[in-house]
């Protein structure tokens, strides 16, 4: 018995050191480095539904990794309401000649440790992302990049590989800039996890990040300086991103003041309902991305110029964008060229208007007759990811209307990465989907119409559209390019090479105590981007 | 690692001759509980089958999104003006079928798995063993898996479902068939036949059917669970309504607390036919249980 | 014997999780590179997790890895694997044990409770209670309970472990606060199991013949109840709660995902959506792990509730 009673005891004690062994560790106060010079001493709380999945910005994609690193490695461009372009860490940016750019940086930024952020960092962060290829979206731009060199403290030259007029915004606006003697030590650049292990974070944006506690939280905290904030030093004393997988938990929080600010774009259906919530602020952000649909040319019935425009006008988009986006979209008129991007936007493009009727006999035109019960004998498979809410609501009226035009459209939905699989595959009829941030029309038509373009899903290889696309490319000329462009972005619609349906405006939501935020356009940048954080303060 | 009463534990029984089965339902009728889960089920059984004339299948989009309920709309209207009350019903459709389908394939395979091996002494051990495993397998996760990788559809959901849960009712049967196996009359049909098809059909599944009545109930509201789970991570079939997606798209578009209506329906059916269907089973046992009949 | 049957559950598990996340369609270097990447850069990213090699020599190099006690590196973070486990694994564990406590200590009175008023309404009551917690989709319940305790009544907070900058003694209550909700949900969904295990484990008990027995010698009911019965009852009870803390541990992907709480299972959520087949295969070995484990300790435990087991 008491040998029964002793060993119940170890096997307790036991089982109690294992799980204080395993239990969370209390953490402690970080060494703060105090609010001398602060605006304030408040915490800003920001929500987001997704964890960082990497610390290093050349890698991350999702949208956490950006919103938080943006905080610490800054941008040489950002972009403003206009789409255009604007100063961020670089003054002055451009090209001495047509296959040499230039940026001329600012030289009072420093590194949290000290050390000062100079042109060697941009020209290393460069040429370290053409030389490792990491998998972010940075790598993607490089296509005609081929190296970078300091010529002085402030001033770096690029060299490409050939004439394009748009790469030096692209690097600008798409490239962080990360500190050469903490990247440099660590070996390439696309396998370097920056996750704080080796001794935290070193940033030169308004915050750094001193803690983090994977699935709840991340805490920065503001550094001395930071030149593009009002007074030279961010408001918030620190900065703290939390988690919250599911939406709705997010709203709750930010309703109970447990939150200040949701990162996320509302769901359509929100925006009217926190509109009239007292104690919380909406504030509407300019999208800078479309989405569309593409018709897959080489289904020989897609082939078919009027196939394709049947397709087109058997949608109805104004009950689209009213319903499922609740009013929140503007029809970019079935052009790739967004109103947004004021400069190229071609008003006299209008959109394919909803008429069954003309589908039908567009249908006709193309060869195919209608069955007893009006069907045409054609079948589409229309993809589309279940991660991106909005589209999966609207593919559904896409799926009715084209049926009253007697054209059956299947649905074919899936998990995001069999989706992307599938678009990279060609692995579809109709592809349904949509790009966040368009900004710059040459870019986005070389990799979206070009026949080894990435994102062509429609397969095409039109030599009037190729021709038009090189000439934009190399065109230094501001306004001939536009009027390329325009040209292009006609026959793309006339040929139904792409659908754009909408650009939709984004709503972010935030508690009314706070005030000052400066939003640029899109979810990515929206109010949480470095200068609007850092102008932000309590009533 | 061998048991896990869910339900209370299944008593070995011998099979009497004729009259179990009414002396059963005599004591079930007593049992207002029961009586109580049996109705809830026959409605939702009805409703299921009768969607088409009780709502119009809810497609397109509506006037008033997220409307709260009205007489026009008793259970309010979705992120798209759509009629809960209809999803709910034709929900009900899509949900019976996936609970049955499961668990009709979990079954079948569960039980000849279980009662093979009862039979064959030599296999036993290999099955016991490989239950064992696959009960040892973290079910929800496995099952988050499968789905995102294969693609959510329907029938994934029904396969994912059944796949992972067949190991309980093999475990539950098993051990039921071994009590069976060793009794005389089995051993002495044994003697009379060298068909082991024949003997396991006429003697051994009979014996275990009490069993698999209750097992049918447990894995089909497990089935009905895990469908919405898996429903509401996304991984459901977005073009079917069942109740689910109701509650996935209600926390997609963040409507989940403002749009209670949104939220309650569907959890309520979820949860009617899951408890009815328990309290059933529960109330299935009690009274094939001569002991709790005596009283 | 015992080890070599834990050994194989690992094995079986951990083989699973690698053949099954092989054999189905899903491409890693789409979850991780941007959806503008080329066939090279996709080659590239395979051949750097090794996806490019033939099955065999994967599964081969994998084993020797694991005996090595190395996990490998996430796919997504580059960070070694066990890092990324650890990093959630005290929050699961936390709340899987705190669930688990609280269910034995309300379940088990509710079932002798039930059982010693069989057939009556008090029986009836507890078994519909313990019934409906099984039958409850969590998210509903959970965003319920958020809206009236966090939002209305303002008692509890929304979401996370604890709260940020709060350190000391100040730091635990909100890691209980934060606790509550959770654990609550938790303990309503597996209520039911052991209700209804304790209250027919004990129906029988009671129906013993020592029982009878020592009812004959006029010991007090409450006494045998307790003292007796309850003993025996208990062992089946034993078993369900080494099974449940495996099932639980990783689980409660809803509960974690209303309550936005740090645990494992939403971890392995979204290491799917990220196909990041290292942080997968180890998070289900890890959760063979907790069975075994678990098993072990129900063994002994058992030995101890149970005579006959501990001379066998």
């Amino acid at each position: 018995m008491r040998t029964r009673t002793s060993a119940l005891i170890a096997g307790a004690a036991g089982l109690l050191l294992l799980l204080a062994g395993c239990a969370p560790e209390a953490p402690h106060p970080a060494g703060s480095s105090g609010s001398a010079g602060g605006a304030s001493d408040d915490t800003l709380t920001i929500a987001t539904t997704t964890d960082v999945v990497n610390f290093n910005p050349l890698i991350g994609n999702s949208r956490s990794d950006y919103w938080i690193t943006n905080l610490m490695y800054p941008h040489l461009l950002s972009i403003g309401n206009d789409g255009k372009k604007k100063a961020e860490l670089a003054t002055k940016w451009g090209y001495t000649d047509t296959t040499h750019g230039y940026y001329d940086i600012r030289d009072d930024m420093t590194w949290s440790d000290g050390q000062p952020l100079t042109a060697e960092d941009v020209a290393y962060t460069m040429n370290a992302v053409k030389q490792d290829a990491p998998a972010g979206t940075y790598y993607g731009q490089m296509a005609h990049f081929a190296s970078a060199k300091a010529v002085s403290k402030k001033r770096v030259e690029v060299t490409l590989t050939q004439p394009d007029t748009s790469v030096i915004d692209e690097i600008g606006f798409w490239g962080n800039v990360v500190p050469e003697h903490v990247f440099q030590p660590a070996g390439s650049v696309a396998k370097f996890a920056n996750d704080g292990s080796s001794g935290g974070w070193v940033s030169a944006g308004p915050y750094v990040l001193t803690s983090k506690q994977v699935g709840q939280s991340y805490t920065l905290e503001r550094v001395q300086h930071y030149p593009l904030a009002p007074g030279g030093t961010p408001g918030p004393a620190k900065v703290v991103y939390r988690v919250f997988p599911d939406v709705n938990t997010e709203i709750l929080a930010l309703q109970s003041g447990e939150v200040d600010l949701i990162a996320n774009a509302l769901p359509p259906a929100q925006v009217k309902q926190l509109q009239n919530a007292q104690g919380i602020t909406v504030q509407e952000v300019t999208g800078l991305g479309y989405a569309h649909m593409t018709y897959n040319m080489d289904n020989p019935d897609l082939a078919k110029l009027e196939v394709r425009q049947a397709l087109a006008h058997a949608v109805d988009y104004d009950a689209i964008r009213k319903v499922v986006l609740q009013g929140q979209a503007v029809s970019t008129g079935s052009s790739p060229l967004m109103p947004v991007l004021k400069d190229y936007y071609d008003p006299s493009i209008k959109e394919y208007s909803f008429d069954t009727k003309l589908a039908r006999s567009l249908m006709e035109k193309a060869g195919y007759t209608a069955d007893a019960d009006g069907n045409f004998p054609v079948r589409f498979r229309l993809i589309y990811s279940l991660q991106d809410t909005v589209t999966a609501s609207w593919v559904q009226l896409v799926k009715d209307d084209a049926a009253k035009a007697g054209i059956v459209i299947d649905l074919a939905w899936s998990e995001r990465n069999t989706y992307l699989a599938q678009t990279n595959a060609g692995d579809f009829d109709i592809y349904a989907g949509n790009f966040a941030i368009m900004d710059d029309p040459v870019t986005n038509f070389t990799l979206a119409y070009l026949p080894k373009g990435s994102i062509n899903y429609t397969h095409n290889d039109d030599p009037t559209l190729n021709d038009l696309i090189e000439q934009a490319s190399t065109q230094t000329d501001t306004a001939k390019k536009i009027s390329i462009m325009r040209k292009a972005a006609k026959l793309v619609h006339d040929q139904v090479y792409d659908n754009v349906m909408y650009t939709q405006n984004l709503y972010f939501a935030h508690s009314s105590a706070w005030t000052g935020f400066v939003p640029e356009p899109s979810e990515l940048l929206s109010i949480v981007n470095p200068i609007s954080v850092s102008s932000a303060h309590k009533r | 690692m061998t048991t896990t009463p869910l339900v209370g534990d299944i008593e070995p029984i011998v099979p009497a001759a004729g009259g179990t089965a009414r002396a059963t339902w005599r004591s079930f009728r007593t049992e207002p509980l029961g009586l109580v889960a049996l109705g809830v089920l026959l409605v939702l059984v009805l409703v299921a089958v009768l969607a088409p004339v009780l709502t119009r299948y809810p497609s397109g989009y509506g006037d008033h999104v997220l409307a709260p309920p009205t007489g026009a709309h008793p259970f309010g209207t979705d992120a798209l003006g759509r009629d809960v009350l209809a999803e709910v019903v034709w929900g009900t459709q899509q949900s019976l079928l996936v609970a049955i389908a499961s668990s009709l394939i979990a079954i079948v395979f569960g039980t000849l798995v279980a009662v093979v091996g009862a039979y064959f002494r030599r296999l036993d051990g290999i099955v016991g063993l490989v239950v064992d495993l696959v009960l040892s397998l973290p079910v929800l996760p496995l099952m988050i898996l499968v789905a995102a990788l294969v693609g959510p559809s329907t029938a994934t959901i029904i396969l994912v479902v059944a796949a992972f849960s067949w190991p309980e009712v093999t475990r539950l049967v098993r051990s039921q068939a071994l009590t069976v196996v060793h009794l005389p009359y089995v051993d002495a049909a044994r003697l009379m036949t060298s068909n082991p098809a024949w003997i396991i059909a006429r003697h051994i599944v009979p014996a275990v059917k009490p069993v698999i009545v209750v097992s049918v109930v447990v894995t089909a509201s497990r089935a009905v669970l895990s469908a919405a789970g898996l429903a509401f991570l996304g991984l459901g079939d977005p073009s079917t309504w069942s109740w689910g997606r109701i509650l996935y798209e209600a926390q997609q578009s963040g409507a989940m607390s403002s749009a209670w209506w949104l939220t309650l329906f569907p959890s309520i059916a979820i949860l009617a036919l899951v408890l009815s269907a328990t309290l059933l089973s529960i109330a299935y046992n009690d009274a094939r249980n001569p002991r709790n009949r005596r009283r | 014997m015992r080890l070599g049957r834990g050994v194989l559950t690992i094995w079986f598990a951990v083989t699973v999780t690698f053949l099954l996340l092989r054999l189905l369609p899903g491409d890693p270097a789409q979850a991780v590179a941007s959806p503008t990447m080329t066939a090279e850069t996709r080659a590239a990213l395979l051949a750097q997790y090794g996806l490019d090699k033939p099955l065999i020599v994967q599964y081969g190099i994998y084993l020797g890895q694991l005996l090595h006690g190395d996990l490998g590196l996430s796919f997504t973070q580059s960070i070694p694997v066990t890092t990324v486990l650890f990093e959630r694994l005290p929050w699961t564990l936390l709340l899987t044990v705190t669930a688990l406590v609280l269910t034995v200590v309300v379940g088990i009175p509710l079932g002798v409770l039930a059982a010693s008023h069989r057939g009556r309404l008090l029986d009836k009551v507890v078994q519909v209670v313990g019934v409906t917690g099984q039958s409850i989709f969590v998210p509903s319940v959970g965003v319920l309970l958020l809206f009236a305790f966090g939002l209305m009544l303002r008692w509890l907070p929304i979401g996370g472990a604890y709260d940020v900058g709060v350190y000391g003694v100040a730091w635990y209550g909100s890691v209980a606060e934060h606790l509550v909700l959770p654990a609550l949900s938790l303990m309503l969904v597996q209520l039911g199991s052991y209700v209804l295990t304790m209250r027919s484990t004990l129906i029988d008990a009671l129906g013993e013949d020592y029982v009878t027995l020592a009812r004959a010698n006029g010991l007090p009911y409450r006494r045998i109840l307790w003292r007796h019965a309850l003993r025996n009852a208990l062992l089946p009870t034993t078993t369900l709660i080494g099974l449940q803390l495996g099932f639980l541990v990783g689980g409660a992907v809803l509960t974690e995902t209303v309550f936005a709480y740090p645990g494992i299972g939403r971890g392995i959520y979204e290491a799917v959506t990220q196909l990041d087949f290292p942080v997968l295969q180890g998070a289900f070995l890890f959760l063979a792990l907790t069975v075994v484990v678990a098993n072990m300790l129900t063994d002994i435990v058992y030995g101890f509730l149970d005579p006959r087991v501990k001379s066998a």
